[in-house]
């Protein structure tokens, strides 16, 4: 478990000394910062939709970006730099090597969100005058939502090149956003046959399904009338950590079989 | 088998060519027994398979055909890397890491915990001397301190067995000398000692038995007395009359005479005595006598090149 968190650790070091990371994290705190200025576009109500919104609109973007940039590389530049040759020559199983990684970008990320979060509240706390517990709810599905994207980066950095993995993750979030909205929409219709309908059903249950993260904006899910909040909430996490750890295990067996 | 460190029966790695390449057997029926306690010197030139090799019994590739064991239990099995350490070819380490921060990332990748980790790291950056240069990122480093903190994490675990790749390969006379000492000071501890190189010298000082490898399969093996015997010794002297050339012919050996100049080149010392008291009787008069070692790279450009012609 040493190992473990060791390389969990590095993996964190090196992310955060990543320009690129650093400055869409630096872009991001800015636009958060200084999203209240637009209040004066709406009134009353709208202004805390707006704000509320557009901030997590940003944060979602930016953890989007980020878990896709700091994981495509992740495992591939270890093995074309061949920092990995020393790695696996100490006692590391290479399964500890996997975990690690995976462990350094869900902290990488818990540390951005963290940022965004603090920044987020006080910005919506100085334009709305109260402090709004929506805000720590949306922060931590946001932060599970780019969690499992990283898990789905990682496991396909563990068999293609960065370069197609940005494509391939890069479709699965959006059809992993889209899919369930789209598949209510056919099985309302009624010219739908099941030759178009059970495929996307399939894909639906299959690809992690991104959109049951997506809490901050009630227009996309209407009819998603949540009863049980908390419930709802839980249930969405342990989603999350089902598949990821799902995720994992197949990236850790691809990678145990794998050549450097 | 627990004797040996390391052991391979009949190793093939095969690299399938993608595409258009054809598939290279980068090893080829390998049969390597390193005993413990020894300094073995796995030679031969760029691309012989001499880092494949070390990539199998580290298991960072897996054979193709064949097995290899490492201090008794099949390459590869990281609990068995406690008491291993490697040596990579060159300084494939995080550079944006300061000499202090990679050998406590590598100390704790061994298990080892607080207090002994920064005892044990601050013992070695003194040994290797890169205290002074402990906190700068290793991309600041010259090619020999990065390869001295290479040295530095080799020995964090105390292992039983190194596995240095080209340690001497691209370094400067002094650190060059610095690596052999420390590859000495290791064989006084016991370690053993499994070094690839393609530069002889280096080598043939230190090691007690070499295999040469040459485009994957293994072409010499033996202790390095062995496998150099057979060197000449060369006589000159002058004033040397016609007459004396025949009987000293009749020794055997290449000579030549010009002038009054003989050349002597006697495969066997033994019979150089014999020679010298011919020229003297002769009238002659002795300039030198001089013993000529075969060197490891005679034997290394004369096996390379006769592999090349068959
Ligand atoms: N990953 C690889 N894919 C294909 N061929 C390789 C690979 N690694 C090494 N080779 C080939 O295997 C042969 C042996 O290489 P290597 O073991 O690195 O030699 P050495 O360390 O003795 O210089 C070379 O012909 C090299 O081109
Ligand atoms: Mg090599």
């Amino acid at each position: 478990m040493n190992a473990t968190f060791a390389i969990a650790g590095a993996t964190f070091g090196e992310a955060v000394r990543k320009r690129i990371l650093m400055v869409i994290l630096l872009v991001a705190l800015l636009i958060i910062l200084i999203s209240p200025a637009f209040e004066p576009f709406a009134a009353g109500r709208g202004a805390r939709t707006l704000i509320i919104s557009f901030g997590f609109g940003v944060i979602q973007l930016a953890g989007t970006f980020i878990a896709i940039i700091m994981c495509t590389g992740m495992i591939p530049t270890e093995i074309e730099r061949r920092t990995i040759y020393t790695i696996l020559s100490k006692p590391v199983q290479r399964y500890q090597f996997v975990l690690g990684k995976f462990f350094g970008a869900v902290g990488t990320l818990a540390f951005m969100y963290l940022m965004m979060g603090i920044v987020f509240l006080i910005a919506s706390r100085l334009a709305l005058g109260s402090f709004d517990p929506q805000i720590v709810k949306g922060l931590i599905m946001f932060f599970f939502q780019s969690s499992l994207l990283a898990a789905v980066v990682l496991f396909f950095s563990t068999f293609v090149s960065p370069l197609v993995n940005y494509f391939l993750s890069g479709g699965v979030f959006l059809m992993g956003n889209l899919l369930s909205s789209f598949l209510e929409t056919i099985q309302r219709n009624p010219d739908v046959t099941p030759i178009t309908r059970i495929p996307v059903q399939l894909l639906t249950v299959i690809l992690p399904n991104f959109a049951n993260f997506n809490v901050q904006n009630p227009i996309i899910n209407p009819e998603q009338v949540l009863t049980d909040e908390v419930a709802y909430l839980v249930q969405t996490i342990a989603y999350a950590i089902v598949y990821m750890a799902l995720l994992i295990v197949a990236s850790m067996l691809i990678f145990n079989q794998r050549e450097m | 088998m627990s004797d040996l460190a390391i052991k391979t029966v009949n190793l093939t790695k095969r690299y399938s060519g993608l595409w258009s390449k054809q598939p290279v057997d980068a090893v080829k029926n390998l049969n390597l027994e390193v005993h413990r306690g020894e300094i073995f010197g796995f030679l031969g030139p760029n691309g012989a398979g001499k880092t494949t090799t070390i990539k199998v019994l580290l298991g960072i590739i897996y054979p193709t055909d064949g097995e290899a064991y490492v201090l008794g239990k099949p390459a590869g099995d990281p609990k068995n890397h406690h008491k291993i350490s490697y040596l990579p070819e060159n300084p494939y380490f995080y550079d944006y890491m300061t000499g202090r921060e990679i050998l406590t990332f590598y100390a704790r990748l061994f298990g080892i915990a607080e207090p002994q980790r920064s005892k044990r790291v601050n013992e070695l950056l003194e040994r290797v001397g890169l205290s002074r240069a402990a906190d700068q990122p290793l991309r600041t480093y010259s090619k020999g301190m990065q390869q001295r903190i290479g040295l530095a994490q080799c020995l964090l675990n105390d292992p039983e067995l190194l596995i240095l790749d080209e340690p001497t390969a691209g370094l400067d006379p002094i650190a060059h000398i610095d690596i052999r000492d420390m590859i000495l000071d290791l064989r006084n501890q016991g370690k053993t000692l499994f070094i690839s190189s393609h530069q002889l010298s280096d080598v043939e000082r230190v090691c007690d038995r070499v295999a040469i490898l040459n485009r994957g399969v293994m072409v010499q093996l033996g202790r390095i007395e062995e496998l150099l015997a057979g060197g000449h010794v060369e006589l000159i002297a002058d004033k040397v009359p016609d007459n004396a050339v025949e009987p000293i012919k009749q020794l055997g050996g290449k000579v030549s005479l010009h002038d009054g100049r003989l050349i002597v080149e006697q495969p066997d010392n033994g019979t150089v005595d014999r020679v010298i008291d011919i020229v003297r009787s002769a009238g002659g008069h002795i300039i030198s006598v001089k013993p000529y070692r075969r060197t490891l790279e005679d034997l290394f450009v004369e096996t390379i090149q006769g592999g090349k012609n068959a």
